[in-house]
């Protein structure tokens, strides 16, 4: 990324995390307005990565907003980024959610929706400096990727995997740390 | 501790997948609070897959960010009184550095069930959600109430279909028995019809001046009828028996049945040949081969 100015996007959108995690500490509710139009775009595509149905995802985010209020005063910005932070809350969530039994059996029941939520393609214009997604998984290869995605966002256990793809477990572990690897690399 | 080694090893990987145990996540902590070469190591992991789930952004659906915003609000003040305590109780916890709701890979704290629960903003004004939930509530009734109706009516109906296949039966019985008493009848007016026939009335002797029959008989095809009108129930063990008499003597013409004998249904006799007269006599169940004279009851000439 290249400095345009004296205030790179980077740090511009540093300076806007670290106030948005004041007001948020402050308990200024307008703060999740500014919360949302920042990150829903990207919690919702992960949530509905996960869950497959938009009027799930939906629900899931609420409920992760009302999580995130509550348990804010926990937060500590030096242990890591609030992205990652909310983001962990959304997944979990959204896997709880996918593992609830209510859940599987209403869920094959709608065929049809499901596949109309994994046509959504995600959104290009996010942000203008983030790597696409595209272009990230064409780094990945095959292998790779599916256990990137079973881990992240099937919420399946590395034991789960291996057998879920019948392999070894020191080759998911592999290929996992191998395939996180390359996706950090890429944003170096 | 070889930190390039840790670092090449994998576990800081697998620590932001979020896939290792308690112990073990807990060791990477330590190990990336002492070392900060590991720690930015870490960070660089975590971009790594926040770019990852960035890249998977879906731009919500029109009108989810009013109602989510507002869905959020509302939950958040329908918990408010419960905030406080939930701050207060989390405060010390926040402060070590190993606790759970800290490190990025961590789930937060469970809440309780109510502060995650997905307030859905209705359209309409504040009193929308308690109609609903009345709208609920009432269709709950009504959709029981139905089902104990469908229960009801189901049963009613069962026990119905049971009734009607008991009453088709006893019908069907009560039709072929009428059918075949109805064809016997016919049978009989036929018989008594025929201008063939003769009538004879046997009257009472001086013993049972009150027994009356009448016996209808056919010189042509030799039938015998006998309708009782009216005669003494005979003793136990014993039964009437018809008598033709044809130049005085005696020919058994059969045994009246119960039934004939209490005058309900006209009798087909055995045939005789001839005859000038009929008689009934009392006689042993079975019938005698001669009449026992002093039982004569009824007798008639033609």
């Amino acid at each position: 990324m290249l400095p345009v100015s004296a205030t790179t996007p980077e740090s511009a959108a540093l300076e806007t995390e670290v106030l948005l995690v004041q007001r948020l500490r402050d308990r200024d509710e307008g703060a999740m307005t500014i919360f949302y139009d920042k990150y829903s775009a990207a919690l919702y595509g992960v949530i509905l990565r996960i869950v497959k149905k938009e009027e799930t995802a939906e629900d899931v985010l609420q409920e992760a907003m009302v999580k995130i209020w509550h348990s804010f005063p926990s937060y500590d910005a030096e242990k890591g980024r609030l992205f990652t932070w909310v983001m962990n809350v959304c997944r979990n969530l959204a896997i709880d959610k996918i593992r609830s039994r209510q859940y599987r059996v209403g869920s094959r029941t709608q065929p049809i929706e499901e596949s109309a939520a994994l046509r959504q393609a995600a959104e290009p214009s996010f942000r203008p400096e983030h790597i696409g997604l595209q272009e990230m998984t064409n780094q990945l290869n095959p292998e790779q990727r599916q256990i990137v995605d079973l881990l992240y966002f099937g919420g399946f256990t590395q034991s789960e995997v291996a057998e879920e793809l019948n392999l070894p477990l020191g080759t998911v572990k592999t290929r996992a740390r191998a395939a996180i690897k390359v996706l950090s690399k890429l944003i170096r | 501790m070889n930190i390039q080694e840790y670092i090449e090893s994998g576990i800081l990987e697998e620590y932001a997948l979020g896939v290792l145990s308690e112990a073990e996540r807990a060791e990477v902590e330590r190990v990336v609070r002492e070392h900060p070469e590991v720690s930015r190591e870490l960070q660089q992991i975590l971009n790594g897959l926040d770019a990852y789930a960035e890249a998977h952004a879906v731009t919500p659906p029109e009108g989810m960010r009013e109602r989510v915003l507002q869905g959020w609000q509302q939950a958040i003040r329908n918990t408010a009184g419960q905030e406080i305590l939930i701050q207060t109780a989390d405060a010390p916890v926040a402060t070590p550095l190993m606790t759970a709701s800290v490190t990025p890979m961590q789930p937060v704290p469970a809440a309780p069930e109510q502060q995650g629960a997905v307030v859905r903003q209705m359209p309409a004004a504040q009193e929308a959600p308690s109609r609903l939930k009345w709208l609920i509530a009432a269709s709950v009734a009504l959709l029981l109430l139905s089902g104990l109706g469908n229960y009801l009516l189901y049963s009613r109906l069962q026990e119905t279909e049971a009734n009607l296949e008991v009453a088709q039966t006893a019908q069907s019985r009560y039709a072929a028995t009428q059918q075949a008493a109805l064809n016997e009848r016919d049978q009989q007016l036929a018989v008594l019809r025929n201008a063939d026939f003769r009538a004879v009335e046997l009257k009472g002797t001086p013993k049972s001046p009150e027994a009356l029959a009448r016996v209808y008989y056919n010189p042509k095809t030799k039938a015998v009828y006998v309708d009782v009108r009216n005669l003494p129930a005979p003793p136990s063990g014993k039964q009437y028996q018809l008598w033709a008499l044809d130049n005085g003597k005696p020919v058994d013409a059969g045994m009246l049945a119960t039934t004939t004998a209490a005058g309900d249904s006209i009798q087909q006799m055995k045939d005789i040949d001839s005859a000038q007269a009929f008689a009934m006599t009392v006689e042993d169940a079975g019938g005698v081969a001669s009449p026992t004279m002093s039982t004569l009851t009824v007798i008639g000439n033609l």
